[in-house]
């Protein structure tokens, strides 16, 4: 612009000068006066030149201003888009911290170390109609299961779960689970430490999902939770599944496990279950399973009943009073085996479990003939049934509410309806030879209904009604056995 | 119960008969994406000939420097093909999954192919970019990655470095002084190549990007060459992208046989072939001949000559507080 201004004065200045120089010579004033025109004429033209540059010239400066904003423009939006890109990949190796309805969770980034905080809390009540004031005491509040769970990984594949339990009728605290599974894959893990044994259906149904209070009476010929080591996995997607293992060995079910064995003897078992239409698309079958679970050992016992005989202190009712139990003289003395033929079926709202089970042990000790071995077969079968009256889904491993409990929005859960009957046969052979306590029963029949009310994933609450009633083989019913028994549970459980 | 677990014995030993899918994890640097995808196919193909066995190789591709890290904290690769053998070499030395003598197990060092840096300028070379002194001039702005965190920026790097060594003499603090007037142009330090490719060619930023040859030739290939071309100085660094094993975790899950076929297969006339079709300078000297026409000629220097090796030359330049931290910094 300068240079332009510079211009302009210099022609200026030579319109100026000849105009004085013709004010003093008259005779030359119209020719000097045409040469004014010209100039003044030239002046123009130069003057339109003079804004043709300055209008060529500020758009080259004002591009080349905006191509250096441009650049300056994209440079940081890039590095935005790099800080971006970098807290990214930070916050994917920071540890992950989770808190939901699965309970409390910390692990690292890689998910290689993992570490999960569960709980289950049941606190019921038992009332018991009928026993004509027989029995005291049985009427109660109860704190049926209060676990703090401890569940993790260590080292991407090894699994391990850490369970006390600090409720229940004893009132001790004792180790429920405490296991290391390492997991090869999905088709090979091997598990060892304290967990159930693989041979009850109803029994390796997660505890806060079983239908009722208490499992059935079925339950009381299967083994609880044992201390050993077990090959399992889930084959073809999950058809298949498979567990098998060498034991302690545990008795008839005992609520109250132990952390060691007492002898030398050691128990098999195992467990096949097939679910054939899990993977196809024939969804009305879908959830069907069955398979066979078993178990063998050669047991011989000691001495005190119930302790270290290899016996059960007792069948119970689904009340949780003992109907059935062995002399304190009787002692395992030779095979123990099971075997459990079970199955499930679960389509939509409809869920079906049943099992049979017999347990063939061979003990001594009984009253007739001291020294003498007797072969005795129990045998006990259940089925149960549900129907999810708010439409979801029923599954083996419990139900997620499609509406949890919220009066606010109006919603109430999840609904369901149950029903079961069982039966549990002692062998005669065990009144006969006098291997059974007076009082015990030789069968017991059992059906329950309830309602089930599922807040929301965590928190449960039910209401049941369950009847027993005995055959007593010797006429000698006591307090328990001598009428049949009717229970009304009720329950509510957290578990997370 | 005996018959039982006899049935349960079969019908493990026939699952695990079933089992033959294999898996390989291959932590690479950042612009083989393409060239591995390529390779991998094939190499599948070839191993279900020669075992029957289906091998799935996963990819890995990150900055050099970064993807080294990650395997020695866990991150669980087969095999490693990263941008230079200063980072295997800190595997080895920092998490011991493989041997010191690493390099010595396969051809060549274990660098079954080479690059070099080139230059990709916008079309038309605005700016008139022939040589390296003409990236430090005023006005020209250069993208390259962080030579912290990127294998081919620290070749890129010392490719500059060289071209002033041997310009000034081997007069080091002019050599420095070079690339700090070279650094003071580069407005934005990416963490890895490809990064860069993205800064230069799809956010318009920059008037030269400093890339690996393949890397070059992809953008060419991927944007148009009316958008971009490539300039190869008359002087740059032999680049040698080394491969390796990494034993332990190789050990670990079963795929020692196969992490060592997988790299072999690298040197064959087939991996050649891949390589130099994606504009990696093949070894085996057919497979050089037949694709000369996709590789300028010019003069390479390598680090082992003109800085001592990769151990030195990577304290005295990009170990913290060394060169690169004295003369670089962020605007």
């Amino acid at each position: 612009m300068k240079t332009n201004q510079t211009w302009l004065a210099v022609i200026a200045g030579a319109l100026v000068a000849p105009a004085s120089y013709a004010a003093d010579g008259g005779d030359t004033n119209s020719a000097q006066a045409a040469e004014i025109e010209a100039l003044k004429k030239e002046v123009q033209v130069l003057e339109q030149k003079v804004d043709s540059l300055e209008k060529q010239s500020a758009p080259e400066q004002s591009s080349a201003q905006v191509q250096a904003l441009d650049q300056k423009v994209r440079i940081l939006e890039r590095e935005r888009e790099n800080d971006r890109d970098d807290a990214a990949a930070l916050a994917k190796a920071q540890p992950k911290i989770s808190l939901g309805a699965s309970g409390f969770s910390f692990g690292s980034a890689d998910s290689n170390f993992v570490a999960t905080l569960h709980g289950l809390v049941q606190a019921d009540s038992r009332t018991f109609f009928g026993d004509r004031g027989l029995i005291n005491g049985n009427d109660s509040f109860l704190l049926r299961k209060a676990r703090p769970i401890f569940t993790g990984t260590v080292f991407h594949d090894f699994d391990f779960n850490f369970t006390p339990e600090l409720g229940g009728n004893v009132g001790t605290v004792q180790i429920l689970d405490a296991y290391l599974n390492y997991r090869y894959n999905p088709s090979w893990q091997l598990e060892a430490g304290k967990f159930k044994s693989p041979v009850g259906l109803e029994q390796l149904q997660p505890d806060s999902t079983t239908a009722f209070n208490e499992r059935s009476i079925a339950n009381n010929l299967v083994p609880n939770r044992d201390l050993g080591v077990e090959l399992h996995g889930d084959l073809f997607g999950g058809v298949l599944s498979y567990a098998a293992g060498i034991f302690d060995g545990a008795p008839d079910y005992i609520g109250t496990t132990v952390n060691a064995d007492s002898d030398d003897d050691k128990a098999f078992a195992g467990r096949l279950f097939i679910q054939p239409f899990k993977k196809t698309k024939i969804i009305p079958l879908q959830g069907l399973g069955f398979g066979v679970g078993g178990s063998y050992e050669d047991d011989r016992g000691g001495t005190a009943a119930g302790t270290q005989t290899g016996l059960t202190s007792g069948y119970k009712t689904d009340g949780q009073q003992t109907f059935f139990s062995y002399n304190s003289t009787v002692v395992a003395a030779g095979t123990h085996w099971r075997v459990s033929p079970q199955a499930y079926y679960y389509y939509g709202p409809l869920g079906l479990l049943g099992e049979y089970v017999v347990s063939d042990q061979s003990l001594s000790g009984g009253s007739v003939h001291p020294k003498g071995v007797v072969d005795l077969q129990n045998t006990a079968w259940e089925i149960s049934g549900g129907w999810v009256l708010t439409g979801e889904d029923a599954s083996y491993s419990g139900l997620t509410p499609r509406n949890p409990f919220n009066l606010h929005t109006g919603q109430w859960g999840a609904w369901q309806a149950v029903a079961r009957y069982g039966e549990l046969d002692v062998d005669d052979n065990a009144f006969k030879d006098g291997f059974a306590t007076t009082g015990s029963a030789s069968e017991a029949q059992a059906w329950s209904v309830g309602l089930n009310w599922y807040l929301n994933k965590d928190i449960r609450v039910n209401a049941s009604f369950s009847r027993t009633t005995f055959t007593d083989y010797h006429h000698a019913s006591t307090a328990v056995t001598k009428y049949p028994e009717n229970v009304l549970f009720t329950r509510i459980q957290l578990s997370f | 119960m005996k018959t039982f677990l006899k049935v349960l014995l079969v019908l493990s030993l026939v699952v695990s008969a079933n089992a033959k899918e294999v898996k390989l994890l291959n932590v690479s640097y950042d612009p083989t994406r393409e060239l591995y995808t390529e390779y991998n196919a094939a190499f599948a193909k070839y191993w279900k000939t020669k075992s029957g066995d289906d091998v799935v190789i996963s990819q890995s591709h990150g900055g050099s420097g970064k993807q080294a890290q990650s395997v020695i904290a866990g991150l669980e690769a087969d095999v490693v093909t990263l941008a230079l053998s200063y980072d295997i070499d800190a595997i080895s030395q920092q998490a011991k999954l493989l041997p010191a003598n690493w390099q010595s197990r396969l051809p060549n060092n274990s660098t079954p192919y080479t690059s070099t840096i080139v230059f990709l300028v916008r079309k038309g070379n605005p700016k008139g970019i022939k040589d390296w002194d003409d990236l430090v001039k005023k006005g020209v702005t250069v993208v390259v990655p962080n030579p912290k965190t990127s294998g081919g920026a620290r070749w890129a790097y010392l490719a500059a470095y060289a071209y002033a060594l041997e310009t000034y003499g081997h007069d080091d603090a002019k050599a420095k002084d070079f690339v700090t007037k070279l650094y003071k142009n580069v407005p934005i330090l990416d963490s890895g190549a490809r990064g860069s490719t993205i800064t230069f060619a799809q956010r318009g930023i920059g008037d030269v990007l400093l890339a690996w040859e393949n890397e070059a030739h992809l953008a060419l290939k991927e944007f148009g060459d009316d958008k971009f071309e490539i300039v190869t100085p008359p002087l740059s660094v032999l680049a040698e992208p080394p491969v390796a094993v990494v034993d332990k975790n190789a050990k670990r899950h079963g795929t020692t046989e196969v992490a060592n076929e997988y790299l072999k297969y690298l040197y064959s006339d087939e991996g050649q072939e891949i390589a130099a079709k994606n504009f990696y300078r093949p070894r085996n000297q057919d497979v050089a001949a037949k694709y000369a026409a996709n590789f300028t000629q010019l003069k390479l220097v390598t680090v082992d000559q003109e800085f001592g090796g990769w151990t030195k030359a990577q304290q005295t330049h990009f170990a913290d507080g060394g060169v690169f931290d004295q003369i670089y910094q962020p605007q």
